[in-house]
C-alpha cells in the first residue's frame, strides 16, 4: 500500500485559549482528492496552513510525504501548490511576469513557456501583459490557480478555490482539478458548502467544533420538523 | 542560486517599473543634504568632515527606507508567504533582499554624492573614487543590518517606528567608523590614516551578513 501523502496524527490548533481543531486523524493517500466543508472560523485555512508549513500545530503532528509539516525542506516544497485567500501574485507585475517568476522559483524547466501554456490552460491568455493590479477579483483568482499548479505539484492545498469565480471559472476549476487527480496529484480542498465544491469529485469531510469528520448530509429544515411533529404526535 | 536570480530581477523589474524606493531615498538623500547645509555655520561647513558626515546622515536614512520597502512589497497580497511556501531556500532570500537593498541604497548614494560635491564646494577628483568602496562597505552594513531587523519587525506593531529604533544604535559603530574613513579618503590622507576604521567597517558587514544569513529563516517563518 501506498505511502500517505498527508497524515495528521491528533493534530490540534489553539489561538490562545481558543482551540480551533482538535485531534484531528486523517489520512490522504497518493492521488486521492478530499474536501473539507466549515463554516466560517471552523479551522479549514488553519488546517491547510499546518499542512503547508506556514504554521505549527499546538498539539500532535502532520506529516507531508512523511515529513513533519514544521520542517518542510526546499525538496518538500517543491511538491506541493497552495492557492489560498490571497492570491501571492504581485500586482505591479503582468500575469505573465508573475508566472514566470514562479516557474523560475520552482525551478521549471522551461519558465517562459510554462507561464503561456497556464496562461491558455486558465483562459487568459488576452491579458497574459497585462498588470495583476487591473484584474478582477475572479481573473486573479484563475491566475492564482495557475501559480499554485503551475509547477504540477503532488500536493495541492486549495482553500475556497471557488470563490470569486463565475460559472465559467468555476467549470474551469473543476477540470483543473480533476486533471489534477487523473494525473496522480493528492488534493486537500476547502469549502463552505457542499455545492461549492461537489462538481469536483473529491470525498467529503467536514470540521464540527473543530474534529473532522466524514460528511453526513444534513436533514432539510421542514423535513426535519415534519419529523419532529411526528414524533410529538401533533 | 536560480531563486536567487529569480527574486533579485523581480524586484528590481518592480523597481524600475514604479520608481517607488529610488525616489523617495534620492529625495531623502537630498532633503538631508539641504537641511545639513542651511544648518552648519558655513565657515565650518565646507570641510572634507562635515561633507563625509552629511552624507553618511543621508546614508542612513535612505538606508532606513530602501531596506523597509524591500520587505513591505512582499507583504501585497500575502507575496511573502508565496516566497516561504516556494523551494527557495531561505539564506537565498534574504541573500535576493539584502543585494536588492543594498543596489538601491548605492543608487541613492551616488546621488548624494554628486549633491555632496555640488554643496560642500568640492571637486570630482580622485579622492571620490577613494570615498566609493568606503561607502559600499557601509551601504553593505546597513543593507544586511536593516533587511535583517525588518524582517523581524515585518509582523511587529508599529514596524515603521520599531526599524529605525532598533538598527540606528545597532549602526552607530559603523557609522562613526564610515565618516572618519570617508574624512580621511575626501581630504587626501594616506591609506594608513583610514585604515583601522575600514577594517571596523568591514568586521561589521561580515558579521552582520552572517547573522541575516544564518538568522533570516528562522526571523522570517511564520508562527
Amino acid at each position: 500500500m501506498a505511502a500517505p501523502v498527508v497524515e495528521t496524527r491528533g493534530l490540534g490548533k489553539s489561538y490562545g485559549l481558543h482551540p480551533v481543531l482538535r485531534e484531528l486523524d486523517f489520512r490522504l493517500l497518493p492521488g486521492r482528492g478530499a474536501a473539507v466543508i466549515g463554516g466560517n472560523g471552523a479551522g479549514k485555512s488553519t488546517l491547510l496552513a499546518i499542512l503547508a508549513g506556514l504554521s505549527s500545530p499546538s498539539e500532535g503532528s502532520a506529516l507531508i510525504f512523511g515529513a513533519d509539516s514544521r520542517r518542510l525542506g526546499p525538496r518538500y516544497r517543491r511538491r506541493i501548490g497552495m492557492l489560498a485567500h490571497r492570491s501571492y501574485l504581485y500586482p505591479n507585475l503582468t500575469a505573465r511576469e508573475n508566472l514566470e517568476f514562479y516557474a523560475a522559483l520552482y525551478g521549471v524547466a522551461d519558465a517562459p513557456a510554462a507561464a503561456d501554456a497556464w496562461l491558455g490552460r486558465v483562459g487568459l491568455e488576452a491579458s497574459a501583459d497585462e498588470r495583476v493590479g487591473a484584474f478582477s477579483r475572479g481573473m486573479e483568482q484563475r491566475l492564482a490557480a495557475a501559480r499554485a499548479m503551475i509547477a504540477e505539484p503532488a500536493l495541492l492545498l486549495l482553500d475556497e478555490p471557488f470563490s470569486s469565480l463565475d460559472t465559467d471559472g468555476q467549470s474551469l476549476m473543476a477540470k483543473l482539478l480533476v486533471a489534477a487527480l487523473a494525473r496522480g496529484a493528492t488534493v486537500v480542498a476547502t469549502a463552505h458548502a457542499v455545492p461549492e465544491i461537489e462538481r469536483a469529485e473529491l470525498d467529503l469531510y467536514e470540521i464540527v467544533r473543530g474534529r473532522m469528520l466524514p460528511y453526513k448530509e444534513k436533514e432539510p429544515e421542514e423535513v426535519r420538523r415534519g419529523r419532529l411533529r411526528t414524533l410529538l404526535g401533533r | 542560486m536560480a531563486a536567487f536570480t529569480a527574486i533579485l530581477r523581480k524586484d528590481l523589474r518592480l523597481e524600475l517599473r514604479s520608481g517607488q524606493s529610488t525616489i523617495a531615498l534620492v529625495a531623502l538623500a537630498l532633503l538631508v543634504l539641504v537641511v545639513l547645509v542651511f544648518a552648519l555655520d558655513p565657515a565650518v561647513a565646507r570641510g572634507p568632515e562635515t561633507a563625509a558626515g552629511a552624507l553618511w546622515v543621508a546614508l542612513v536614512f535612505s538606508g532606513m527606507l530602501g531596506a523597509t520597502r524591500v520587505l513591505t512589497a512582499e507583504s501585497e497580497n500575502g507575496c511573502i508567504r508565496g516566497l516561504l511556501l516556494s523551494p527557495a531556500d531561505r539564506a537565498g532570500l534574504y541573500a535576493a533582499k539584502l543585494a536588492a537593498a543594498f543596489i538601491f541604497m548605492m543608487v541613492a548614494e551616488a546621488a548624494g554624492v554628486v549633491m555632496m560635491v555640488l554643496f560642500f564646494n568640492l571637486e570630482f577628483d580622485a579622492a571620490m573614487m577613494r570615498v566609493a568602496p568606503v561607502l559600499a562597505l557601509g551601504a553593505l552594513g546597513f543593507a544586511s543590518l536593516a533587511t535583517l531587523l525588518a524582517a523581524i519587525t515585518s509582523r511587529a506593531r508599529a514596524s515603521d517606528l520599531m526599524l529605525p529604533l532598533l538598527a540606528v544604535p545597532m549602526y552607530v559603530p559603523a557609522l562613526i567608523a564610515g565618516v572618519r574613513a570617508s574624512a580621511a579618503a575626501l581630504s587626501g590622507a594616506p591609506f594608513s590614516a583610514a585604515r583601522d576604521w575600514i577594517g571596523i567597517l568591514i568586521a561589521f558587514d561580515v558579521l552582520f551578513v552572517t547573522a541575516g544569513y544564518l538568522l533570516f529563516e528562522h526571523v522570517i517563518a511564520e508562527e
